[in-house]
């Protein structure tokens, strides 16, 4: 975890996995390859990572978890979105909007 | 979407075995997807295995941190869950009770009393008792009486006494002398009369006081001419509104200015709360005074004396004096007390019998409960075992019986709170102000907890027995519905049949010890004064400083008593130097001879003595026995002559006609010889315990005392006549105070209080005590006969007559009221004995008291069983047959 680049991703893991959970319940893994899908495979995110906060938001109330059966009929451990990480999705969300439009702000007449 | 929500909600709790294995389970999930995933791309099985732990990262660190997370979350579901079921105890237990209006109001009150009363009780006694005298190192000090050797009763003390104590002993650091007086507030607006101390060099030091603000009397202050004073805490409160810059001003007394040296801290009981203190000095005649005694002395051992050596130290002075000065002092010893004992002395035992009391009555109150929670648990068993039968756990029946005792004791604690606020404020208005620290007692937090405990302990024990049953896992028992038994169980029903005995036991016992009070109270007041004392007022004044000469003072005197008799509604007027009752009462001289009779020696001397105007006899109504009353031929020209009371004529005329005998007594000065011109009925002196003394009366125009009680015989009520009479007084002389103005009966029942407070409170408590106990005969037969409901049945079904019902029912309640009658009068005649110091006239053993209260207990014991057996009675027999 001493990777800069991880260390950057920590604070937005959240925000990622509350998109997409926001699709509908998933389980971990599930959680993991859309996030590196959609990201490309950018963010490179460490799968214990994914986990730890996946639990520590469980903690929060922000996601509830079950156990259930994946596509495959495999058991597993399904996470969903609460009302409350709904919320927080949506304060989170436009809170990085803010974030990256101020960076984009001063990156761009540089380039020029 | 709120069915989904709720199967995803999880109310069943997991150990930390079950989280750290579902921990596993998840990451072992994953990886074998993972690795899935990795084997499409064309990964061989340990290349896919090693990337696949590869992309998860920190194996251990991700292990530990989710069962964290899970552990944290369980725990708060945990205790969320566990308040929510102590709420759902708490409101089923409100709505039990609420069921059950009258059992839950009896139980909430039953403790409230307890609580209450225990804890205001309590409160006061601590206050009073337990907690140190505001003095420096108290143990120390100490209070000196003389004694009268051949009774060994105990007296004021004589100035040239003291002193010579003071020259002659070596046990004491310091000694002291404090003399009543009185001072009139003067200055702005009309004068108040204020009692006041006069006390000696040491006095302070003696008692081992500190002043509040300024300082105490330096040795230059005790010298004739010196005008500084000391006030009280109360007197500086209330007159000059606390001002600590009044330590070094002046006051005005008795219309010469006085220097405030400083204050003194509240609670200075000895020898008595007064306003102000004053340096004493001593007059001529005082230093050889050793028989005329009206001072207070105490003293302040030497470190390592103990008031055995002091007392040996005392009694060899009090022998040399006898030696040297036979006349005044063959009879006179010493007695030393310690100041605690003086000041507490009184109050120790009855407050200690007050605190018995209140054990008693808490003792009853938990009885009480646990006989209630004790019934209703056997009433409820039922309803338990259905829930035990439902899948209740024991730890789930308990807590919740638990919480319904809490709930309960909670309700009965809180009233018990208030009942404990208000019984305070009330004790304080009762409590007589010559208790000690009287006027701040307040609830003592640690009283207050006991009691709560005490209560919450009894209702959680009782409350509780009915859940230990289910410990047993026959749970059918209670549900066969009629395996009821046909009478209660032996063991239970012997439980509380000794709870409801123990009740009548303890009631018993304050009941007694109440009737013991009332009847002493009674036996006091039937108590033959010797005088009248309905229509009767009196006003007190001190004509010293308006009228400084006896001629002045003649005058003054004629004056007010010419008014008083020309007022409308006055009868009759008369002067005294002192009423009885008046408890700065009379001068006593210790000299007494008479002409023409040797006193065996060691033979007692002493006389009280009296100044009195002719009518005074009458307008008392003290019945003249021989001889004369004074007349207006009694001037301060003619032969001096006197007035003997019966005991005066009995102790030292035992066979012969005093009438024309002469007696010497020396009062206040130089002895003065009088003739015996009458003999006068007894009164009793200072109290309606007292017994007459032998007095001696001197015509006020013989001795223009300035210290002088008008004594008027009102057509109506006296009472009425009190502002109209002061008034004429102040159309007189506006400046001259009026140190005491009351009617007869007001005098003699303030001499009552502290006895009048002792019997208000034993007798509440007993009354508490026997309701309760009421309470709980009537709880117990009801519940016991609608346990036997089919017994009954069955009997009235097979020809039992109603009377017999009722007769059976009876006699089983009659039957535990003889027992605790018989064990209450036991334990009431080991325990009255402690009440000797408050009784008058009974023993503590008094028959007829024991013998009334038994019958009373007993009859009421049988009216709280009739209800009960009248309603079995009057049951439908087939109804209660049906019940089952």
């Amino acid at each position: 975890m001493s990777d800069p680049k991880s260390q950057l991703l920590r604070g937005t893991l959240h925000v990622l996995i509350l998109k997409t959970l926001a699709g509908g319940p998933h389980h971990g893994y599930a959680v993991a390859s859309r996030i590196a899908e959609r990201s490309e495979g950018v963010l490179g995110i460490e799968d214990g990572a994914l986990y730890q906060a996946l639990h520590r938001m469980q903690e929060r109330g922000w996601v509830e978890s079950e156990w259930g059966h994946s596509d495959m009929g495999k058991r597993a451990k399904f996470y969903r979105l609460t009302e409350d990480g709904r919320r927080r999705l949506r304060v989170e969300t436009a809170s990085w909007m803010k974030y990256s439009d101020a960076v984009m702000k001063v990156l761009q007449p540089a380039k020029t | 979407m709120s069915e989904e929500k709720k199967k995803l909600h999880r109310p069943i709790t997991r150990s930390a075995r079950q989280i750290m294995s579902e921990v596993e389970e998840e990451i072992a999930v994953h990886l074998e997807m993972r690795e899935a995933e990795l084997l499409g791309r064309g990964l061989n099985a340990s290349e896919a295995r090693e990337e696949a732990l590869r992309q998860f990262g920190d194996m251990d660190g991700t292990r530990e941190a989710c069962y964290e997370s899970d552990w944290r979350m369980e725990r708060n579901v945990r205790r969320k869950e566990y308040l929510s079921q102590i709420w759902q105890d708490a409101v089923h237990g409100i709505r039990q009770l609420r069921r059950r209006p009258a059992f839950a109001a009896v139980a909430i009150l039953t403790l409230a009393v307890g609580v209450g009363a225990n804890t205001a009780v309590f409160s006061a006694a601590d206050h009073v008792l337990l907690r140190p005298l505001p003095y420096r190192d108290p143990g120390r000090a100490v209070t000196l009486w003389e004694t009268e050797r051949s009774s060994g009763t105990r007296r004021d003390v004589a100035s040239g006494n003291y002193l010579e104590w003071v020259e002659r002993t070596t046990s004491f650091e310091t000694l002291g002398l404090a003399e009543p007086w009185g001072y009139d507030l003067t200055g702005d607006g009309p004068p108040v009369a204020v009692q006041a101390w006069l006390v000696s060099a040491g006095f302070f030091e003696s008692l081992g006081v500190e002043p509040m603000l300024g300082r105490i009397f330096l040795p230059e202050d005790h010298t004739a001419d010196s005008r500084v004073v000391i006030l009280s805490e109360g007197l500086w409160r209330r007159r000059y509104g606390a001002d600590v810059s009044l330590v070094g001003r002046t006051i005005e007394l008795d219309s010469e200015a006085a220097t405030v040296v400083g204050v003194l801290p509240q609670g200075i009981k000895y020898p008595g709360d007064r306003d102000i203190w004053g340096p004493k000095t001593f007059a001529e005649w005082e230093l050889t005074n050793r028989s005329s005694s009206y001072t207070f002395a105490m003293a302040r051992l030497r470190p390592g004396v103990v008031v055995e050596e002091a007392q040996a130290d005392l009694d060899r002075v009090a022998a040399a004096l006898a030696e040297e000065y036979p006349r005044t002092n063959a009879n006179t010893g010493v007695a030393i007390v310690p100041l605690e004992a003086q000041v507490l002395g009184n109050v120790r035992p009855a407050l200690l019998v007050l605190l018995g009391a209140v054990a008693l009555v808490l003792l009853i109150a938990s009885a009480n409960v646990a006989t209630l929670l004790l019934a209703r648990g056997l009433e409820r068993e039922r309803e338990l075992g259905v829930r035990a039968a439902l899948g209740a756990g024991q730890p789930r029946l308990v807590r919740q019986l638990v919480t319904e005792s809490v709930v309960l004791a909670a309700l009965g604690g809180g009233l018990g709170l208030m009942m404990a606020y208000l019984g305070v404020d009330a004790l304080a208005t009762l409590v007589p102000p010559e208790l000690p620290r009287a006027e701040n007692i307040a609830i003592n937090g640690r009283v207050l907890l006991f009691a709560v405990l005490v209560s919450a302990f009894t209702a959680l024990i009782f409350g509780l027995a009915p859940a230990l049953r289910f410990s047993r896992p026959n749970l059918t028992l209670p549900l066969q519905g009629s395996s009821r038994a046909v009478t209660a169980s032996r063991g239970r029903t012997r439980l509380y049949r000794a709870l409801v005995i123990s009740e009548i036991a303890l009631a018993l016992v304050l009941l007694i010890g109440a009737g013991l009070l009332v009847r002493s109270f009674q036996d006091l007041l039937d108590n033959d004064l010797g005088f009248v004392t309905e229509q009767r007022a009196v006003l007190q004044l001190f004509l010293w400083d308006q009228n400084p000469t006896p001629e002045q003072r003649e005058q003054r005197v004629n004056e007010i008593e010419e008014r008083f008799e020309s007022t409308p509604g006055v009868d009759k007027v008369a002067l005294t130097s002192a009423l009885p009752f008046q408890p700065e009462k009379i001068d006593s001289d210790g000299s007494l001879t008479i002409e023409g009779k040797e006193l065996p020696p060691g033979q007692d001397r002493r006389i009280y003595t009296t100044i009195v105007s002719g009518d005074y006899f009458e307008v008392m109504g003290i019945p003249l026995r021989a001889g004369r009353s004074f007349t207006t031929e009694d001037r301060m020209d003619s032969y001096p002559v006197a007035i003997i009371n019966e005991s005066g004529r009995r102790r030292y005329f035992p066979d012969e006609d005093p009438i024309g005998r002469r007696v010497t007594i020396g009062v206040m000065g130089a002895p003065l010889t009088r003739e015996i011109v009458g003999v006068v009925g007894d009164v009793l002196p200072t109290t309606l315990e007292s017994e007459p003394q032998p007095e001696l009366f001197i015509p006020f125009s013989q001795s223009l005392s300035g210290h002088v009680s008008f004594v008027v015989r009102t057509d109506t009520d006296a009472a009425a006549m009190l502002p109209s009479l002061r008034a004429q007084i102040w159309q007189i002389d506006p400046d001259q105070s009026i140190y005491h103005a009351a009617t007869v009966n007001d005098m003699i029942s303030d001499t009552l209080v502290e006895r009048r407070f002792h019997l208000v409170l034993l007798v509440s408590f007993s009354v508490i005590a026997l309701l309760l106990a009421i309470i709980g005969i009537y709880g117990v037969m009801t519940f016991s006969t609608s346990r036997r409901t089919s017994e009954i049945g069955v009997r009235m079904a097979m020809g039992a007559k109603r009377t017999d019902v009722v007769t059976m029912i009876l006699r089983d309640g009659i039957g535990l009221s003889v027992a605790g009658i018989a064990l209450g009068i036991g334990g009431a005649l080991l325990l009255t004995r402690f009440m000797v110091h408050m009784l008058y006239g009974v023993t503590p053993t008094d028959f007829t008291t024991f013998a009334a209260i038994a019958l009373v207990m007993l009859i009421v014991s049988a009216a709280a069983a009739a209800l009960p057996a009248y309603r079995a009675a009057t049951a439908d027999p087939l109804a209660s047959l049906r019940e089952e």
